[in-house]
C-alpha cells in the first residue's frame, strides 16, 4: 500500500500517463473531428495531433506547470523545496524538484540511461557490420536503428550538458540556485516527452530511414514511414528544452554571482557554458522551423521543400536544400554545444591535477567565445556536394579553416599548463588526457573534411563519422566521465573505486582510438556512410571487425562505470572534503552541499587557479556584520 | 626548472616522430587507385593534409607526453608546481602561426576548386546525363542520341531483390572530359566512385553537374552516397571506362558486348578497387 503510494506520488510516473492520455486525447480529438467532417481518417493528422497533445500532458501531469497555472488564476505558490514530506527523500529525484543541483542530477541520470540506449543501438548495428552481407537486420531496421543512435545520442549528450552546466554552474559561482528554478525543472520534464517521442518513432509506424539530418524529400516523400514524424516532433520539443536552459543559465550567469567575481574570475567552465548557452539560445529556433515546415509539409502538403510542389495559385515549387541550411545553421553550431562544455572540464580540471594555475586563462576564456562565434558562419561546410549555389562553397570553406586557431590555442594551452606542473594520474585526470588524445584525432580530422577538394571524396564517406565520434567523444564523452568521477565525493559524499576507475578507462580509450582510426580508414578506402552492407571488394573486412570488437569493449568499460557508482555510493569510503586540493568554492565545504549550497556566502578575493602561490585563496566566507 | 632544455629535447624529438607518424598514416590510409585527372591533383592535397596532420599531432602527443613524464609528481613531494599564467608571446605564436597555414590551405583550396569546377566547355569533352532513382542508375549520352547499353552485373555483388539489380553500366571512354548532367525523380542521391575522387549529389527538381577525365581504363563501382532509404547501399553501378575505339563500338554504334574486340570485353580490364590494395 505503502508503495503503491510512493509510486503515484512520483512526477516521472505521472509523467508518463499523462503523455499516454495526452496521446488518446489527440488521436480521440483528430478522429472526432475528422468522422464530424466526414473525411477519411488520416494516420498521419492522428499522429501529429497525438504526439502534441502528449507531450502537453506529460508536462500536465507531471506538475511542472501546477505553478506557473496557478499563478495564472491568482493563486501565490511559494516556491518548493527541502526534501519532499511524508516521503522518502530519493523520491524527489524522480518528481519535479527546484533545486538545480537535483536537476543537475536528474539530467545526469536520465543522460546515460539514453547513453545506454544509445550504445545497445549501435552495438546491434555494429554486429550487422561486422561481416559483409545480410546477417539479421533488414535494411529498413537497419536504417531505423542508426538513425535512431544518431538522435538519441545526441539527445544524450544534450542532457548531459544540462547535467554539467545545471549542477556545476551556480555551484561555482555561489548562487543558492538557477535565476528561474521553475523554468529550470520545465527545460528537464520536456526534455522525457521529447526523448520517449523519439524512441516512439523506432516502434510505431515502420520506424524511418533519414538519419538524424532528416533530409527531405526522403522524409517527406509520399510512403516515408511514419516513424519519421514522431522522430522530427521529437526533436522539435527537445528544442524549448535548449532554448529554455540557455536563458535560465544566461541570467544566472549575469546576476547572481558572487561578490568579487569578476568576468575574468569565474571558473573556465562557465565560460564554457556561456558560449554554450549563446548558441543553444540563438541557434535552436531555425533547426524548430525546418521541423515544423517538414512537419507542415507531410500533413498539410505544403510545400516548402518539395520541387514538385503546385497549388495553382502560382506559389512558387519548394527547394530541398533549403531545408539544409536551415537545418545545418542549429546543426553546426549545435556540435559545439556538445563540446564546449566538455572542453571547459578539460580546463577547469588540468590545473587542479597539475598544480599549475590554467595557461592563458584569458586565452582560453575568448577561444570559447570564438568558436561558438565561428561556428555560426560555416554550417554550410556540410553541403559542398549538395547542389548548393556555388558563390557559397569559397566563403563556407574559408571560415570553416579558422574555426582550427581557437581549437589550437585550447590544445597548447593544455600542454602550457601541465608544463611546469607536478601532475598526478587520478581517474578523473587519466579521464582528462583520454579527452585531450581523442579530441586531438577529431579536431586534426576537420582541416581535411574543410577544403572542398578533399572533401569531394570524404564527404558522406565513413571518414566523416570517425571524425565526428572523435571530437564528440573526446569533446563530450570523455570530459563527462571525467567530471563525474571528479564532482562524485561532492555529489554523494563517498569516494568512487579508483581500481574501477583506471580499468574504464584503460579499456575505454584504446578501445575508442581504435574505432574511430578504423573508420576513418575504411572511409578514405572507399566506403559510405549510412550503409547497411558494404562491397568486401574494399579490402575493408578486417577493420571492420575491429572496429566491432573496439565498440564492444568501451560498451563494457561504461558497464564497469556504472558498477562502480553504483557500488561506491553504498560503501563506508567517505569524501574527504577536498580530495583533489582544489581551490573552488565548492571543495571549501563538506560534502554534499546543503539545499541552497553554502550556508554563508563567499566572496572572490583570488584567481581562481593560483596554484603555486603560497597561502593564497581563490574565497573566503564574507565576513558577518557582527564579525 | 629549466624550460629551455626541456622544450629543446621535446621540439627534437616531434622531428622524427612527425616521420614516423606520416608514415604509419601513408601507409594506413592509403588512397584508393588514381582513376582520374582531379584526383591526381586531390591526393596533392590529401598527402600535404596528412604531412599536417603528422605534424601536430606529433607536436601535441610529444609537448603532452613529455610533460607529464618530466613534470609528474614525486613520491613525497605534496607541493605545488610553478606559478607560470600564460605567455602571450607565445599565444600569438600559436594564433598567428596556424593562421598563415589556414590561409595557405585556403587559397590553395580555392584554386583547385575553380580548377575541378571549371565549367568551360573543353575540347572533345562528353556529356552524359545521369538519372538516379530508388534504388538504381541510369546513363544516357544526350549528343549521341543513345542510352547506356544494358548488361550482365557483372561486378555488383548479387542481391536476392530483383528491383535492385542496377543492370546498366556507366561506359566512359579514358582520357576525355566528362561532363555528368545529373537528375534525380525522386530523393536526394550523390554520385562517387572513389576511384575518382569528385563527389555531387543529385537533387530532385534541378540539374547538377560533375566534371572529371578518367584516365585508366577498367571497371570502376559507383555507389550513392546520400542516404536513400532501404536499398541505399545496394544502389550501385559499374562504371566501365574504356579506350575510345571500344567506346565507338559499344556506345556509339551499339554492337552488343560479344561482338566487340577482345580487348573491350570487361573481363579483360583491371577490376578497381581489387587491385588498389
Ligand atoms: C578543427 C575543427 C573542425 C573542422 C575544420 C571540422 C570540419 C567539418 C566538416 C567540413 C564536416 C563536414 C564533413 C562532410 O560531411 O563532408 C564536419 C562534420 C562533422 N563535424 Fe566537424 N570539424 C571540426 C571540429 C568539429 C567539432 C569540434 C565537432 C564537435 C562535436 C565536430 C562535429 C562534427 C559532426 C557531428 C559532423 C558530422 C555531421 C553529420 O554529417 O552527421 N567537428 N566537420
Ligand atoms: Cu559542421
Ligand atoms: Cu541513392
Amino acid at each position: 500500500m505503502r508503495q503503491l503510494r510512493i509510486l503515484f506520488s512520483l512526477g516521472i510516473v505521472w509523467a508518463l500517463i499523462g503523455q499516454a492520455a495526452g496521446a488518446a486525447a489527440g488521436l480521440f480529438l483528430v478522429r472526432a473531428i475528422r468522422a464530424a467532417a466526414n473525411l477519411p481518417p488520416s494516420a498521419e493528422a492522428e499522429l501529429v495531433i497525438a504526439a502534441m497533445f502528449s507531450v502537453f500532458g506529460s508536462l500536465l501531469f507531471s506538475g511542472v506547470l501546477t505553478d506557473w497555472l496557478k499563478w495564472c488564476v491568482g493563486i501565490e505558490t511559494p516556491l518548493r523545496h527541502g526534501d519532499p514530506d511524508g516521503l522518502p527523500a530519493w523520491t524527489r529525484y524522480f518528481s519535479v524538484d527546484y533545486n538545480h543541483k537535483v536537476i543537475g542530477i536528474q539530467y545526469g541520470v536520465t543522460s546515460i540511461i539514453v547513453l545506454l540506449v544509445g550504445g545497445i543501438l549501435a552495438i546491434i548495428f555494429r554486429l550487422e557490420l561486422s561481416w559483409p552481407g545480410e546477417q539479421f537486420l533488414t535494411p529498413e531496421s537497419y536504417n531505423t536503428i542508426f538513425s535512431a543512435h544518431g538522435i538519441i545520442m545526441i539527445a544524450s549528450i544534450l542532457l548531459g550538458v544540462g547535467a554539467m552546466v545545471n549542477y556545476l554552474v551556480p555551484m561555482m559561482i555561489g548562487a543558492s540556485d538557477m535565476a528561474f528554478p521553475r523554468l529550470n525543472a520545465f527545460s528537464y520534464w520536456i526534455a522525457i516527452p521529447s526523448a520517449i517521442l523519439i524512441m516512439a518513432g523506432m516502434v510505431i509506424g515502420d520506424g524511418w530511414e533519414t538519419g538524424w539530418v532528416g533530409y527531405p524529400p526522403l522524409s517527406t516523400i509520399d510512403g516515408s514511414p511514419l516513424g519519421t514524424q514522431l522522430f522530427i516532433l521529437g526533436f522539435y520539443f527537445n528544442g524549448f528544452s535548449s532554448i529554455a536552459g540557455a536563458i535560465n543559465l544566461l541570467v544566472t550567469v549575469m546576476i547572481m554571482r558572487a561578490k568579487g567575481m569578476s568576468l575574468w574570475r569565474m571558473p573556465i567552465f562557465v565560460w564554457a557554458a556561456i558560449a554554450t548557452s549563446l548558441i543553444q539560445f540563438t541557434a535552436t529556433q531555425t533547426v524548430g522551423a525546418a521541423q515544423l515546415m517538414v512537419t507542415t509539409q507531410r500533413v498539410l502538403k505544403l510545400g516548402f521543400f518539395d520541387p514538385t510542389f503546385s497549388n495553382g495559385l502560382g506559389w512558387p515549387a519548394g527547394d530541398p536544400i533549403l531545408y539544409q541550411h536551415l537545418f545545418w545553421f542549429y546543426s553546426h553550431p549545435v556540435v559545439y554545444v556538445f563540446v564546449l562544455p566538455g572542453l571547459g572540464i578539460i580546463s577547469e580540471l588540468l590545473p587542479v591535477y597539475s598544480r599549475k594555475p590554467l595557461f592563458g586563462y584569458k586565452w582560453v576564456a575568448l577561444s570559447s567565445l570564438g568558436i561558438a562565434l565561428v561556428g555560426f558562419l560555416v554550417w554550410a561546410h556540410h553541403m559542398f556536394t549538395s547542389g548548393m549555389a556555388d558563390v557559397l562553397r569559397i566563403p563556407f570553406m574559408l571560415a570553416t579553416l579558422l574555426v582550427a586557431i581557437p581549437t589550437g590555442v585550447k590544445f597548447f594551452s593544455w600542454v602550457g599548463t601541465i608544463w611546469g606542473g607536478k601532475v598526478t594520474f587520478e581517474t578523473p585526470m587519466l579521464f582528462v588526457l583520454g579527452a585531450i588524445s581523442v579530441f586531438l584525432i577529431g579536431g586534426l580530422t576537420g582541416p581535411i573534411l574543410g577544403t572542398i577538394p578533399t572533401d569531394l571524396h570524404l564527404h558522406d564517406s565513413y571518414w566523416v563519422v570517425g571524425h565526428f565520434h572523435a571530437t564528440m567523444f573526446g569533446g563530450f564523452v570523455f570530459p563527462f566521465f571525467a567530471a563525474i568521477y571528479y564532482w562524485y565525493p561532492k555529489i554523494t559524499g563517498h569516494m568512487y573505486n579508483e581500481r574501477l576507475g583506471k580499468i574504464h578507462f584503460w579499456l575505454m580509450t584504446p578501445g575508442f582510438w581504435l574505432m574511430s582510426l578504423g573508420q576513418m580508414q575504411v572511409g578514405i578506402w572507399g566506403m559510405r556512410r549510412r550503409i547497411y552492407d558494404y562491397d568486401p571488394a574494399l579490402g575493408i573486412e578486417f577493420t571492420h571487425a575491429l572496429i566491432t570488437l573496439s565498440a564492444l569493449i568501451i560498451g563494457w568499460s561504461v558497464l564497469i562505470m556504472i558498477y562502480n557508482l553504483i557500488t561506491s555510493s553504498r560503501t563506508e569510503r567517505v569524501a574527504a572534503i577536498n580530495p583533489w586540493g582544489s581551490r573552488s568554492p565548492e571543495w571549501q565545504v563538506p560534502s554534499p552541499l546543503p539545499e541552497f549550497n553554502y550556508y554563508r556566502p563567499f566572496e572572490v578575493v583570488g584567481e581562481p587557479y593560483d596554484y603555486g602561490v603560497p597561502g593564497s585563496v581563490y574565497v573566503r566566507d564574507v565576513p558577518a556584520a557582527g564579525d | 626548472m629549466n624550460y629551455k632544455r626541456h622544450l629543446v629535447i621535446a621540439s627534437a624529438l616531434v622531428v622524427p616522430v612527425t616521420v614516423i607518424a606520416y608514415f604509419l598514416i601513408a601507409i594506413s590510409y592509403k588512397l584508393p587507385f588514381q582513376g582520374s585527372a582531379e584526383a591526381v591533383k586531390i591526393d596533392v592535397m590529401m598527402q600535404a593534409h596528412f604531412v599536417l596532420i603528422a605534424f601536430l599531432f606529433s607536436l601535441v602527443a610529444v609537448l603532452m607526453l613529455y610533460g607529464l613524464v618530466v613534470f609528474r609528481r614525486r613520491e613525497g613531494d605534496d607541493g605545488d608546481g610553478d606559478h607560470i599564467h600564460g605567455n602571450t608571446t607565445l599565444e600569438i605564436l600559436w594564433t598567428v602561426v596556424p593562421l598563415i597555414l589556414v590561409i595557405g590551405f585556403g587559397i590553395w583550396g580555392v584554386n583547385l576548386l575553380n580548377e575541378l569546377t571549371d565549367a568551360e566547355a573543353k575540347p572533345n569533352q562528353l556529356l552524359v546525363h545521369v538519372q538516379g532513382q530508388r534504388w538504381s542508375w541510369n546513363f544516357s549520352y544526350p549528343e549521341l542520341g543513345v542510352n547506356a547499353p544494358a548488361n550482365e552485373r557483372a561486378m555488383v555483388r548479387e542481391v536476392d531483390d530483383p528491383n535492385d539489380s542496377n543492370n546498366i553500366d556507366l561506359i566512359l571512354p579514358v582520357n576525355r572530359p566528362i561532363v555528368l548532367e545529373m537528375v534525380s525523380i525522386d530523393v536526394l542521391h550523390s554520385f562517387w566512385v572513389p576511384e575518382f575522387r569528385v563527389k555531387q549529389d543529385l537533387v530532385p527538381g534541378q540539374t547538377t553537374y560533375l566534371r572529371f577525365t578518367p584516365t585508366a581504363v577498367g571497371n570502376y563501382k559507383l555507389g550513392c552516397a546520400e542516404i536513400c532509404g532501404g536499398r541505399h547501399a545496394y544502389m550501385m553501378a559499374t562504371v566501365r571506362v574504356v579506350s575510345e575505339a571500344c567506346f565507338d563500338q559499344l556506345v556509339v554504334q551499339q554492337l552488343p558486348l560479344a561482338e566487340a574486340d577482345a580487348s573491350c570485353q570487361y573481363e579483360a580490364m583491371p577490376n578497381y578497387p581489387d587491385s588498389a590494395k
